[in-house]
């Protein structure tokens, strides 16, 4: 009693899937069965933006993509909203399937992030919440 | 829709800007009254010929328009206030020039005003695991942007830094403008890095101010010291498959869009004032970071893309250049109030094809155009003549 057990929390629900059925995590996006267009975060209304038909279904989506663009961070967002380290990274990834995302980056050295370079999923500590507990998000790291 | 060449002409009545800078015991109110002021003046009006305005603001809160109005005289006009991020200046001019242009009303005002937060600017139009991803830094969008930019182009760092060197030497030809000391460009290369490969210097600074511009029928034209009437007033809104990052959109895939939003504005706004890049004497392009001068100046049609960095090398943009661009010092030296901007950019225009501009005057400038990008995203264009 008293000991105060640490959980870990997902940033949001719906985002990856541990399913046993895959070896790692993987990111959960939305197809369009009318035009093809994929989306990530997946569209909780099954409704295409792109061809405006309710036609999308989950698509799990690869965990290796290329880097497009990244910024290091060097200074605490405005607002009050975040959290997480400082310095941190963040820019876009193109997955095969064809849609491009929008991540935090990990690394040991953020002077491994290239554009070009392949990058992986991992889910990682985003923060921690104000009961101490751990937000957990997807981040992809650079394959050096 | 309306055939846009059907309306009347509409007339710049007159125009007004306050100082830009830091005003702590001020509140937004008390600049955007003194904008008013300022305009009427200008204008040799009165509040009371005023039929209808348009406020336009960011983070001032419900009903700030009417603050501001409050403060000069509450006349039962409708007062409209009109948030549209970075493009709100330039929104609330392009309602002003409808309704006149239209012939609902004869007079109409538009106002753009702020008083920032400080720091880096916290936008919150986000969804909430966005802001708690940290996705909502400006500057780091921008860099995003930044980055794409220097791997489709050869555009340098140093070659940002002459945006900076350019603009703030505009700006210290502008008594208005938050910044009017010049910068060299190792001292753009030399300040802290905000979000790589973004530095300080490539930022531009926030600032507290606001401008108004009143708008007429031509009968109601009373300063006629060389008229300045509007060729056309543009505002387009977000298209599917063009990335946004400042709005957490990345660009489709599958269905990149055929058309960017800026390109499409800019179409918009030379079919309906019948010219082309080329007739333009003067340009206020959108300069919220150094780099995205250079891709806004591109987009806007003015040169191809990439062949920016070596036209601003070549002084092409300079104020004695070919095509003066941000001759006020734009958002770099003047700063950004977000809702006043618009406005800001507009007001330099009216100065320059008045002939009114001192020593940032730009020789025979009898056209121009404002630009202003908006978090959403926004591309507002504003095409003004003599």
């Amino acid at each position: 009693m008293g000991v105060n057990q640490k959980k870990t929390i997902r940033l949001k629900e719906g985002f990856w899937t541990t399913d046993s059925e895959y070896a790692e995590p993987r990111l959960i996006g939305s197809k369009c069965n009318n035009c093809g267009e994929i989306f990530f975060p997946k569209k909780e209304k099954g409704w295409c933006i792109h061809c405006q038909q309710k036609a999308l279904e989950d698509i799990i989506l690869s965990s290796e993509g290329k880097i497009i663009s990244f910024s290091v961070v060097m200074q605490q967002p405005g607002g009050g909203f975040y959290f997480g380290p400082v310095p941190y990274a963040y820019g876009q990834v193109d997955l095969p399937e064809g849609v491009r995302v929008i991540t935090i980056f990990t690394a040991k050295d953020y002077n491994d992030l290239k554009v070009g370079r392949k990058a992986k999923l991992v889910i990682d500590k985003l923060c921690d919440d104000q009961d101490g507990n751990e937000i957990m998000t997807f981040k992809f790291s650079p394959l050096v | 829709m309306k055939n846009l060449n059907s309306m009347r002409k509409v007339f710049v009545a007159g125009a007004g800007l306050t100082h830009w800078g830091f005003f702590p015991d001020q509140e937004c109110y008390d600049f955007g009254s003194e904008a008013i002021f300022n305009a009427l003046l200008d204008a040799q009006m009165e509040w009371k010929d005023m039929q209808a305005a348009f406020c336009g603001s960011v983070y001032q809160g419900t009903g700030s328009g009417h603050q501001a109005i409050k403060e000069v005289g509450l006349s039962g006009i409708p007062i409209i206030n009109v948030e549209n991020a970075c493009s709100s200046g330039g929104s609330a001019f392009r309602l002003a020039y409808q309704m006149v242009a239209s012939e609902i009303y004869d007079v109409a005002i538009a106002i753009g005003m702020e008083k920032m937060p400080r720091g880096p600017i916290p936008s919150t139009a986000f969804r909430p695991w966005e802001l708690s991803s940290g996705f909502n830094v400006q500057m780091a969008n921008y860099a995003n942007e930044t980055v794409e930019y220097m791997e489709e182009t050869s555009a340098t760092a140093e070659d940002f830094a002459r945006v900076t060197v350019k603009n703030r030497n505009n700006g210290s030809l502008n008594p208005n403008a938050r910044f009017q000391k010049k910068v060299t460009i190792e001292e753009v290369q030399n300040s802290r890095m905000v979000a790589t490969p973004l530095q300080l210097f490539h930022c531009c600074p926030l600032a507290d101010g606001a401008g108004a511009v009143i708008l007429c029928s031509e009968k109601m034209l009373k300063n006629k010291i060389r008229a300045v009437s509007v060729a056309a007033s543009v505002l387009t809104s977000g298209v599917y498959g063009e990335g946004a990052l400042a709005m957490g959109t990345s660009s489709s895939l599958k269905f990149p869009a055929a058309k960017g939003l800026v390109e499409l504005s800019v179409e918009e706004a030379f079919n309906i004032a019948g010219y082309g890049p080329e007739d333009m004497d003067l340009i206020q392009a959108y300069d919220t970071m150094a780099p995205a001068e250079l891709w806004d100046i591109e987009k806007l049609g003015f040169c191809k893309k990439g062949e920016a960095p070596g036209l601003l090398k070549d002084g092409y943009f300079n104020i004695d250049g070919k095509m003066p661009v941000n001759t006020d010092g734009g958002l770099m030296s003047r700063g950004h109030p977000l809702g006043a901007t618009g406005i800001a950019q507009i007001c330099e225009i009216i100065t320059q094809l008045r002939g009114t501009a001192g020593p940032r005057q730009v020789s025979k400038a009898r056209i121009g155009l404002a630009h202003a990008m908006g978090a959403g995203p926004n591309s507002s264009v504003t095409i003004l003549k003599t």
